[in-house]
């Protein structure tokens, strides 16, 4: 028997047992349905009245042909459009989907009060899709949805004052929907305090004004309308910016929460760009505002006044400069180009010179009488030295001088020259070497005599020589190895007291002993003339004419003069006697000594002794007086002749001169500080220092030098 | 004696003139003080919690409570603009108050913290928190004189407790999400106080409409 399933669809017919037929139908009436036909699973007991059964079966069946038929037209319908359903996608090429899922992008408030919020739509599925924003507040599970959805535009939510609320956590989700479905967003945690932005300042104004003379621009704004900053709600911070027209750089001013702000420093006739934009305590920055436009005018005409009288300033300050230069031209050409110091030499005659004609230069210059061989000057040169001087430890330097001539001291500085800078107070050369060569026998009687005594009281003269030399001589002299001053007594022995009385009235100071400095050596002995019979021993005085002056210091001179004193009171009356006789040369060991005879200082001998010779003997170059008077006061010292001899005259009376006595006069005196030559010479000859007034004439040595010739000279009297 | 009484009133004369200028600082200053060292310390928050963020695992922001769930979310606070508008200026100071003092010791307890925080920038953190400390407390004593001089209704403070304890976790995650949840938390709250001495401040100056 048929069951007739509608819902199930199942028709199952009991007749046939173990066969069922069912029809099925689909359960959804909305979709079409499909009629199934299977056998019943179970076969339900056949119902007991088989007639019935039949009859109910063939009326069943009667009516399933008419079923079957319909259903098999619905099911035809139903594979059709099934059909078409799979065709047309197909012929189409799109799916249809849900919607893809949005996204909120941002939500932003303007001013505290109200705040939007934005999505950004997913793919729509090919279906139209509605958008909806749900949102739910922290404390509450309600859900609401967006009030406004057009007032921000499309794909946004606003949220007006009554729907915000701050510091209150809102949960917003955007569903998506279409016809397949819908999709929700991922959600969103906002506050409303973190999302502030404002609007842009509004009303912003620029103006050109001017501050003396400088203009600058004033900037002004108005906050955004909606941010109510008078309340305090919020608290708006602003920002501008300027620039040139042409340029791309802005220049940025922070203005903090003022509304207006100036702009100095700007570039005459500029054309100037302003913006303005402000910014929440706690938020982010607006929009910049719109831009707004302003032209800096021209002041130039003011900076060109400044600029004129800067110049004409400056010229007249100029003016004056080179009126002042004008002015003080010379003196100025004289600081800056000091005149050269033309040539000063007499008898020099520049334009010569400029004609280049070297010959009459140079014999212009050539004076006559240079060197000076007159005495026109001689005073002035004269430096009064007798100058014995001991080569090499054996020269005996008879010094004296009449006054310490600057001379002298001049010398000083040269102690060391090894040249002729030597002034006659340290020099070397020997009046030994200019007096006339004595014969060699007397010499060495001479030297004999002379040594023996020399030697003996040679170091009592040393003694004497070093007191008085450190007395007067400066240390440092000493230290230095040479004793620059010798004083040394010129005195007779006392050996030769035995003189005759009168002879003892040869000059005491005829005689001094010099020790040439470099040659002194404290075991050598300088010689010294004595002159022998000399009695006036006790008047014998450390008496030097000179000694050298190693600080200049005059002090040591007085017991110079105190020499020279003595030597005036000595010499009236003292002969130089030589020592060795001059007539023989056994006399020369007689001290006796005639009074009128003339002593030579020949040289002295290797032993220090001066060596004295009679002029007689000696003289043979100049014209010997005759006769020699006796008594005669051979207190001059005439000359030192051009053999180096030292010759004596008498003294006393001027007119008396012997023409031999006139004697070539050793311009010694002139100049002390020559450095005689002659000291090189070894076979000095010591020409007796007598302290006789030196004549006014005097005669250069041969070479020129005073030093051989020196004379120790007193004033006359 | 009269010369002595004469000195006597003028020394006190001279003495009230000074006590007189001495207290003469006026509340808008004190209020603009105040409010600039309350801007300073909602941003020393924001900044932590900035640092914070970098090194913040995702699933810490599911697992991490509501907001709602800060200790000082039962205070009554104005939620918009003319809620806050509403509000009594003592009633504001009051409420500023109050949740500065809820937050001395959550504060202390996250500087103590900090030095088990397993994150990169911990020493820049430790820092910034001492700072905040420091802000925070000075802050409270200019507002303590402050609402000395607005009145006994500003004296009143809510009390809110602070029931989390010493503890901020346990583990990795959970400390980072405590710790974080509790700046941001702060971060809120410091921005109430300084909205509400924002308010404050323009209401005070009325003499100075360009300032607000």
């Amino acid at each position: 028997m048929l069951r007739f399933h509608r819902l199930s669809g199942r028709v199952s017919f009991p007749g046939t047992a173990g066969a069922h037929v069912s029809c099925h139908q689909g359960s959804d009436t909305k979709s079409p349905s499909l009629l199934f036909w299977e056998p019943a699973e179970e076969s339900p007991p056949p119902p007991p009245a088989p007639r019935h059964g039949l009859r109910q079966l063939i009326t069943h069946c009667q009516l399933l042909p008419r079923l079957c038929g319909a259903m098999m037209k619905k099911a035809v319908e139903v594979i059709l459009l099934l059909f078409l359903l799979v065709s047309m996608p197909h012929a189409k090429g799109t799916r249809h989907s849900p919607p893809g899922k949005p996204t909120l992008t941002r939500c932003r408030s303007p001013e505290k009060e109200t705040f939007t919020c934005w999505w950004e739509p997913g793919s729509d599925g090919g279906l139209p899709t509605t958008h909806a924003l749900y949102y739910r507040k922290e404390n509450s599970e309600t859900v609401y949805e967006c009030p406004d959805y057009r007032t921000a535009g499309e794909n946004s939510c606003f949220f007006n004052k009554n729907n915000t609320s701050i510091w209150v956590n809102y949960n917003i989700t955007v569903v998506a929907t279409n016809t397949l479905g819908s999709t929700f967003s991922d959600p969103m945690d906002i506050d409303v305090m973190y999302i502030v932005k404002p609007n842009p300042p509004e009303r912003l104004a620029v103006t050109v004004m001017e501050d003396k003379s400088w203009p600058f621009l004033r900037v002004s704004w108005e906050p955004p309308h909606k941010a109510d900053t008078r309340s305090g709600w919020i608290t708006l911070m602003y920002e501008i910016r300027v620039k040139l027209e042409q340029e791309n750089k802005w220049e940025m001013h922070l203005a903090g929460q003022q509304k207006m702000f100036n702009i100095f420093s700007l570039r005459s006739g500029g054309s100037y760009l302003v913006q303005v934009r402000c910014k929440p305590d706690h938020g982010f920055w607006s929009e910049w505002s719109s831009t707004s436009y302003i032209e800096v005018p021209d002041y130039f005409p003011r900076e060109k006044s400044v600029w004129i009288l800067i110049t004409v300033f400056s010229a007249f300050i100029l003016v004056i400069l080179i009126w002042l230069l004008h002015m003080n031209s010379h003196s100025l050409k004289h600081c800056i180009l000091p005149p050269v110091p033309g040539p000063k030499i007499k008898g020099f005659d520049k334009q010569l010179l400029k004609n280049g004609k070297s010959e009459e230069i140079f014999s212009a210059l050539m004076v006559p009488d240079f060197p000076p061989t007159t005495s026109s000057n001689f005073e002035d040169l004269l430096v009064e030295y007798l100058e014995v001087y001991i080569p090499e430890g054996q020269e005996l330097m008879l010094q004296e001088s009449k006054d310490l001539h600057d001379g002298c001291l001049k010398s000083e500085s040269s102690t060391s020259d090894s040249d002729s800078g030597r002034g006659s107070c340290d020099s070397h050369t020997l009046l030994i070497d200019n007096c006339g060569e004595a014969k060699e026998e007397e010499r060495q009687q001479d030297q004999e005599r002379m040594g023996v005594e020399a030697q003996r009281h040679q170091k009592d003269w040393e003694e004497k020589g070093l007191n008085y030399a450190h007395e007067d001589i400066v240390s440092p002299d000493m230290s230095s190895g040479r004793v620059k001053t010798w004083p040394s007594v010129f005195s007779p022995l006392p050996q030769y007291s035995s003189n005759p009385p009168d002879q003892q009235s040869s000059l005491e100071m005829a005689k001094q002993h010099y020790l040439s400095d470099s040659l002194f050596l404290p075991d050598s002995s300088s010689t010294y003339l004595t002159q022998p019979g000399h009695s006036t021993r006790e008047s014998l005085e450390p008496s030097y004419c000179e000694f050298r002056l190693s600080n200049k210091q005059p002090h040591q001179l007085h017991p110079q003069m105190q020499a020279h004193q003595q030597l005036h009171m000595a010499h009236s009356d003292v002969n130089i006697s030589s020592i060795g006789c001059k007539q023989a040369p056994a006399g020369l060991q007689s001290p006796d000594l005639r009074s009128t005879q003339y002593v030579e200082v020949q040289k002295v001998n290797k032993e220090d002794m001066v060596l004295l010779q009679p002029v007689g003997k000696g003289c043979r170059h100049i014209e010997l007086c005759p006769q020699m008077p006796q008594g005669d006061n051979y207190s001059k010292v005439k000359g030192v002749n051009s053999d180096n001899i030292l010759l004596l005259q008498r003294g006393v009376m001027e007119e008396d001169r012997c023409p031999c006595e006139d004697q070539e006069i050793n311009g010694a005196r002139e100049h002390s500080h020559t450095a005689s030559t002659v000291t090189t010479t070894q076979k000095p000859t010591a020409c007796i220092h007598t302290a006789m007034p030196v004549q006014d004439e005097m005669v250069l040595a041969v070479n020129g030098y005073v030093d051989t010739a020196i004379m120790c000279t007193l004033p006359t009297y | 004696m009269a010369q002595r009484k004469i000195n006597g009133n003028k020394l006190f004369m001279i003495v009230l003139y000074a006590v007189a200028a001495c207290s003469a600082v006026p509340i808008s200053d004190l209020l603009d003080r105040a409010s600039q060292r309350s801007d300073t310390l909602h941003s020393l928050s924001t900044m932590l919690t900035q640092d914070l963020d970098s090194h913040f695992p995702p699933i810490g922001r599911i697992i991490m409570p509501r907001p709602s769930m800060c200790h000082t979310s039962s205070l009554q606070t104005p939620n918009d603009k003319e809620q806050a508008l509403q509000v009594s200026e003592s009633d504001l100071m009051s409420l500023a108050r109050s949740l500065l003092q809820a937050w001395s010791d959550p504060l202390e307890v996250l500087s103590t913290s900090v030095k088990t925080l397993p994150h990169p920038a911990q020493n820049s953190i430790s820092n910034k928190l001492k700072e905040l400390q420091e802000h925070s407390k000075s802050l409270g004593d200019g507002l303590n004189i402050l609402s000395g001089k607005m009145g006994p209704a500003a004296q009143t403070i809510s009390s809110l407790p602070y029931s989390g304890g010493n503890d901020i976790g346990q583990d990795r995650i959970s400390k980072l999400t405590n710790f974080h949840f509790l700046l941001s938390c702060f971060r809120r709250d410091s921005h109430k106080i300084d909205s509400f001495l924002k308010v404050l401040r323009c209401r005070a100056a009325k003499l100075q409409p360009e300032m607000c």
